[in-house]
Parts: structure tokens; C-alpha cells; sequence
């Protein structure tokens, strides 16, 4: 068995059955194995940074291991975004490149990059194989590391002579990397329960950590509010009453005034990212906090923990939630409290009933919210419909949510849907996507056609980058730059040319049908959907402000009203 | 672009094993950087497939963070501070 054949036999071996990548040159000797084996589907996406966005799609929604795979080079570095992408979401993935010939690294070969330097900020471990009797075990050791601890991308860039040579096909030790156990939790108990206004705050950790169920039974048995970050939407399921919503930069009212008022925040898989902050200064003013992670590096990274809880979630939320269990918590007039602002200051959209109204982003995410089934996978893009999907769309499960986070990248929802339609070809998977996003991965098309995949797409169209003309609208004096987009491509025509077919609203009364004609569609299908150039997302808070800051929608004037009309 | 001249930065001395693999100095210095802080002295042995390294640094962020996000490495066997040698410096 030569290196490549190893690689796909250790595929078998861990069940990955889904890879995504692209050919050339150094890594031919893979490619040439994949002709004989039968038990790995490659997926030939169009782009390489597609194969690694569906990767982390396929990793996000299933829980699984993603896998890309490209050659050195131009492959390796087209890589990268998406990988960076994984990075920021903690998402474990394998990554796989070809590299040149041992002998000629550092000659300045054809398609020659330094792979591993270049990468280095962006990965959780990376090896470069010198050694063709170090490979399997590298293998083994690069998939645990991947999905152990707090996940993340893991890059084993392989030069083409390894790839060729006989490695032994002995079976290598098993890796794994020791998790944390479970810390003592009676001063951090001791502290909930002396506070008055604790507040649970939930980030992408829960579902990383494979925690939902123990989350959830211990939100219940606290039953305190609770706030999610962008991440964590979905943590609390659907409909909960004790879910004040998405904090921070575009958080609902009643989650930025919880944090503000809390004494205790009790936070859970989060790393106190900044567009969930705001200005730190000004953040949770009069809360201590227990700081929950697996990964100790996050914990006082940014504010001091007065009880910090480094171990595996599961773990500790079970502690949590016996003693909750035996002795609830005493906090009814601090719910009473979250409940009121929830009513008044939660996500409002003016569910306009107008039938020839132009559609607006949260009205139309609202109707899709309603309409879909509780289990539909949504994949977003960046920019105001991600928030729109943030705020307005109802998810029962984290893992229904994918979203990037940490990087913002442009161009991750068609990708990330067709890896998400992969771990699951059951499932309803929507791509929502702004028009300026869905152009940098439009190729994917290509993938969707050759596949045959249901993946829906949604263009919210305003014609323009919207969220940074909100931005230059309101902290650029409207000084627009760049970000006009009026002559976008016919979307429609460049669905048929991959033959999928597509449908176009622009008015309220039209949502229904539409969406409800794209779910009935049993193949792929296209909605693009027009929605007005000046809708911004409300509320806001300015970057670099404190959240309580945050401003809300100026009230439009009736001729403002009927201009927009 | 002219280098920095910082006047009164908090200085330190950390000390670090790690597995002498491809890149595993890169590592180091990328995250040290990174994170905040300035090399101003190194000093490194290898011996049996590990590295020794011992750091001395300047920066004005906490150095535990520093520390911490090296230990992650998976490459980083461990790392020590030396509280004697690490105090607040005038340059
Ligand atoms: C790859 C990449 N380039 C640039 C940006 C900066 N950016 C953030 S949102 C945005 C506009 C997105 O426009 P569109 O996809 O049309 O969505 P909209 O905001 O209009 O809903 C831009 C350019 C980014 N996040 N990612």
C-alpha cells in the first residue's frame, strides 16, 4: 500500500465517507487511488476554497469530521479562506494537500508554496510528512486532534514521493488526546445561587462540545433567562421562554438590556467575542461571572472569570443541573423582568399585511421561519440577510444554523449548504444568500447540477453590499463607496444555464407561494427575491460602542414610508 | 517602516519544550507575535527530538494569556514562567 492508498484506507477505517477536493499535480498518486477504492465519495466542487467552506458545512451540520483535499500550489492556497473559516469556528476538519517532491522543496519548484508556514495562524496543528513511515500515524493523530478538546483544522501537506512510497500497513497506535475531567463546581454553585439577576450566556461551544441535550436540561432546571451569541443561536431550541435572543452588535434589545443588568453572567461555550461585547468596558457592568470552556486559553482571555470551570460541558452542566434539580433557583422577579423586556424589546419586524408592499429582509425571513419544517438547515452568507436570519428565523438546533462566525466570509453559504445536503441528502438545506455573496462561490452551481442536490438558494437582492452601505450610511455620512452592485447578472438566466430552475418575487403577497414552491420542488431550485436597496438592520450598535448604546430604527415618516413604497 | 520604539514595557522570561518538528519554531514565534508580545532575546538547544527554548519578552498584555495559548500548541510539551526574571522594566 503506498502513502495515498493509506490515506483512504484510514477514510474506511474512521468512516469518512464524503471528501470534498480538487486534482493536480502533486496530488495525482491520491486521485490515482481513488479510481480503485470504492468506499470514499469525492466531491468534485469547482473552486478549492468551495471544498473546504462544504467540508466545514458537512463538519457543522453533522457533527462530523469535515475533509478537504487539494494540490500544492494554487490548490493548497485556495484552500486557505476556508480553512481560516474553520479556524475562527473551531469546525474540525482534515485537511489534505499535495506538496513537491521532497527533494525539490525549497527549489522554487512549479506550483512549489511553503504551506505550512503560511498557514500556521489559521490551523489547530500542522505537519508536513517527511517521512513516509510517519504518515500513518500522523493520519491518526492529525484526526483525533481535529475533533478532540475544542475542534479545529488540522493541515497534513504530504510532498508527492510519500504519496508514492510503500508505507507498512501496520495498524497504528490509536491517538488521543486526553480531555479534561470534570472541576469541582460547589463555588461556582455557591455563587449562582447567592445571585439575584443571574443570566445564562450560551455560545457555539454547546453544540462543539456535542452538549445540547445537557444544556438544555440544565437552561430548564435553572430556568434562567438566557442569551445566545450569533454562534449559539439555536442553543435554547425553539420558542423557549427563557431565550431573550441574540446579544451584541445586532442583538435584540432584551438581550443587551439583560447583560446590562445582570449580577451574575453564567457563561457557556463563548469566548466574549467582540461583536457580542460591544466595548468591554461597558460590558455586564454589574455581573461576576463563571466562565465555563473547554479550551482553558479562552477563559479570562478578555475578562477576568471570578469562577473559571475548564473541563468537558457535558460534564459540568450535568453537575448543574442534580443540584438544580434538588434546590431551584429563587429569581421570579428577574424573570418577570427579562419577560417584559422580551415582550417589548424583542427582534420586531411590522409583519406588514399589504399585499403589494416590496418585500423587506425580516418580514420575508420571518414567513420562511413559519413555513419551513423545525429540522431545515439553513446556510448563510454575510452581510444583512445573515443577520436578518439571526434575528427573524426560529432555530430548534444549533447545528440547523450554519453561519460564519468568527471569519464573516462572504461566499460560505452555497458551499456550506452542499456540504450540509451531503452529511444528510434528507434533509431540506437553504442557501440565504445577499447578491454580493452568492456571486464569490456562484460556481458552485456547477456542484449542485453534477450532484443532482435539492439545495434551495434564496437571493435577498437589494442590489448593493448592503451591510457596509448601512455602515457608510450611518458612521460614513453616507458617503457611499463601492458598493453598488445594480448590475448584478441576470440570476435567473445563470440558474438555467445550470439547469436550475428559478422563480422571482418582489412583493409581500408573493412570499408564501414562493417559498412554498421552491420546498415542494423536489430538485434544485432558485428564489430571487427583490428587496429595497435602504432597509438597514435594526437595531445596531456602533462598532467599538458599548451595547446599551445601541441604536434603534429612526421612525419613518408617512411620506418616508410611501417613498420606499 | 521604522521599527517601534517602546519605552516602558512590562519584560519576561518564559521557557518552552517542544517537539522539534517542521516549523515548530515558526509556531512559537507566530503565536508569540500574534498575541502581543516582542521577542528581545532567544535562546534555543536541541536535544532527542525536543527543543528548549528559553524567551525573553516585552509586551503590555497579560502574560498568562501569552502562556496559555503557547500550551495549546499541540507541538508545546510545556511551558514555564519565570516569575523571578519577569518584572516591569524601564528601557
Ligand atoms: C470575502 C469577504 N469580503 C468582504 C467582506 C466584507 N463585507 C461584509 S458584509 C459585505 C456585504 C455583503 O453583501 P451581500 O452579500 O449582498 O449581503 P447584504 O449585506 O446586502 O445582505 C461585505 C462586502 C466579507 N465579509 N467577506
Amino acid at each position: 500500500m503506498n502513502g495515498a492508498q493509506h490515506i483512504l484506507d484510514a477514510f474506511h477505517r474512521h468512516n469518512i465517507g464524503t471528501v470534498f477536493g480538487y486534482p493536480g499535480g502533486c496530488i495525482m498518486p491520491l486521485y490515482d487511488a481513488l479510481v480503485d477504492d470504492v468506499g470514499v465519495d469525492h466531491v468534485l466542487c469547482r473552486h478549492e476554497q468551495a471544498c473546504a467552506l462544504a467540508a466545514d458545512g458537512y463538519a457543522r451540520a453533522s457533527g462530523k469530521l469535515g475533509v478537504c483535499i487539494a494540490t500544492s500550489g494554487p490548490g493548497a492556497t485556495n484552500l486557505i479562506t476556508g480553512v481560516a473559516n474553520a479556524h475562527r469556528d473551531s469546525i474540525p476538519m482534515l485537511v489534505i494537500t499535495g506538496q513537491v517532491a521532497s527533494g525539490m522543496i525549497g527549489t522554487d519548484a512549479f506550483q512549489e508554496t511553503d504551506v505550512l508556514g503560511m498557514t500556521l495562524g489559521i490551523v489547530k496543528h500542522s505537519y508536513l510528512v517527511d517521512d513516509a513511515e510517519a504518515l500513518p500515524q500522523i493520519m491518526e493523530e492529525a484526526m483525533a486532534l481535529a475533533t478532540s478538546g475544542r475542534p479545529g483544522p488540522v493541515w497534513i501537506d504530504i510532498p508527492k514521493d510519500i504519496l508514492l512510497t510503500e508505507v507498512k500497513a501496520l495498524a497504528p497506535s490509536q491517538s488521543s488526546t486526553p480531555e479534561p475531567g470534570t472541576p469541582d463546581i460547589a463555588e461556582a454553585l455557591a455563587m449562582l445561587r447567592e445571585a439575584r439577576r443571574p443570566l445564562l450566556y450560551s455560545g457555539g461551544g454547546v453544540s462543539l462540545a456535542n452538549a445540547e441535550d445537557r444544556f438544555r436540561a440544565f437552561a430548564n432546571a435553572s430556568a434562567m433567562p438566557g442569551v445566545a451569541t450569533l454562534k449559539g443561536i439555536g442553543n435554547a431550541g425553539k420558542h423557549n421562554p427563557n431565550d431573550l435572543g441574540m446579544l451584541g452588535m445586532h442583538g435584540s434589545r432584551a438581550a443587551n438590556r439583560a447583560v446590562e443588568e445582570c449580577d451574575l453572567l453564567f457563561i457557556v461555550g463563548a469566548r466574549l467575542d467582540d461583536r457580542a461585547t460591544g466595548k468591554l468596558d461597558g460590558f455586564a457592568p454589574n455581573a461576576r461571572t463563571i466562565h465555563i470552556d473547554t479550551d482553558a486559553a479562552e477563559i479570562s482571555k478578555l475578562r477576568a472569570a471570578d469562577v473559571a470551570l475548564r473541563g468537558n460541558l457535558n460534564g459540568i452542566l450535568a453537575a448543574f443541573t442534580r443540584e438544580l434539580e434538588r434546590q431551584p433557583l429563587t429569581i421570579d422577579d428577574w424573570w418577570s423582568q427579562c419577560q417584559t423586556w422580551r415582550t417589548t424589546g424583542g427582534f420586531q419586524a411590522a409583519d406588514n399585511e399589504e399585499p403589494l408592499a416590496p418585500i423587506t429582509g425580516p418580514v420575508f425571513i420571518r414567513q420562511l421561519s413559519r413555513i419551513t419544517a423545525d429540522n431545515t438547515v439553513i446556510a448563510c452568507d454575510v452581510g444583512q440577510h445573515q443577520m436578518w436570519v439571526a434575528q427573524h428565523y426560529h432555530f430548534d438546533h444549533p447545528r440547523h444554523h450554519l453561519t460564519s462566525g468568527g471569519l464573516g466570509t462572504m461566499g460560505y453559504g452555497l458551499p456550506a449548504a452542499i456540504g450540509a445536503q451531503f452529511s444528510d441528502p434528507g434533509t431540506t438545506v437553504i442557501n440565504v444568500a445577499g447578491d454580493g455573496s452568492f456571486m464569490m462561490n456562484a460556481q458552485e452551481l456547477a456542484t449542485i447540477r453534477r450532484y443532482r442536490l435539492p439545495v434551495k438558494i434564496i437571493i435577498l437582492d437589494n442590489q448593493c453590499l448592503g451591510m457596509v452601505r448601512q455602515q457608510q450610511e450611518l458612521f460614513y455620512q453616507n458617503r457611499e463607496s463601492q458598493i453598488d452592485l445594480d448590475d448584478n447578472p441576470d440570476f435567473m438566466a445563470m440558474a438555467r444555464a445550470f439547469d436550475i430552475p428559478s422563480l422571482h418575487i418582489e412583493r409581500t403577497d408573493q412570499i408564501r407561494r414562493g417559498i412554498e414552491t421552491i420546498l415542494a420542488y423536489a430538485g434544485p431550485m432558485l428564489l430571487h427575491v427583490s428587496i429595497s436597496r435602504e432597509e438597514n438592520v435594526w437595531p445596531i450598535v456602533k462598532p467599538g460602542a458599548s451595547n446599551h448604546e445601541m441604536m434603534d430604527e429612526p421612525k419613518r415618516t408617512t411620506a418616508q414610508k410611501e417613498h420606499v413604497a | 517602516m521604522k521599527p517601534k520604539t517602546q519605552t516602558s514595557l512590562p519584560g519576561y522570561t518564559l521557557t518552552c519544550r517542544m517537539a522539534h518538528e517542521a516549523a515548530a519554531l515558526e509556531r512559537l514565534c507566530q503565536v508569540v507575535r500574534i498575541r502581543g508580545f516582542r521577542i528581545t532575546r532567544m535562546n534555543l538547544q536541541s536535544t532527542d527530538g525536543q527543543l528548549d527554548i528559553a524567551l525573553t519578552l516585552e509586551g503590555s498584555r497579560p502574560i498568562g494569556m501569552l502562556q496559555s495559548q503557547l500550551e495549546k500548541l499541540h507541538s508545546v510539551a510545556g511551558v514555564v514562567l519565570d516569575e523571578g526574571a519577569s518584572q516591569t522594566r524601564s528601557a
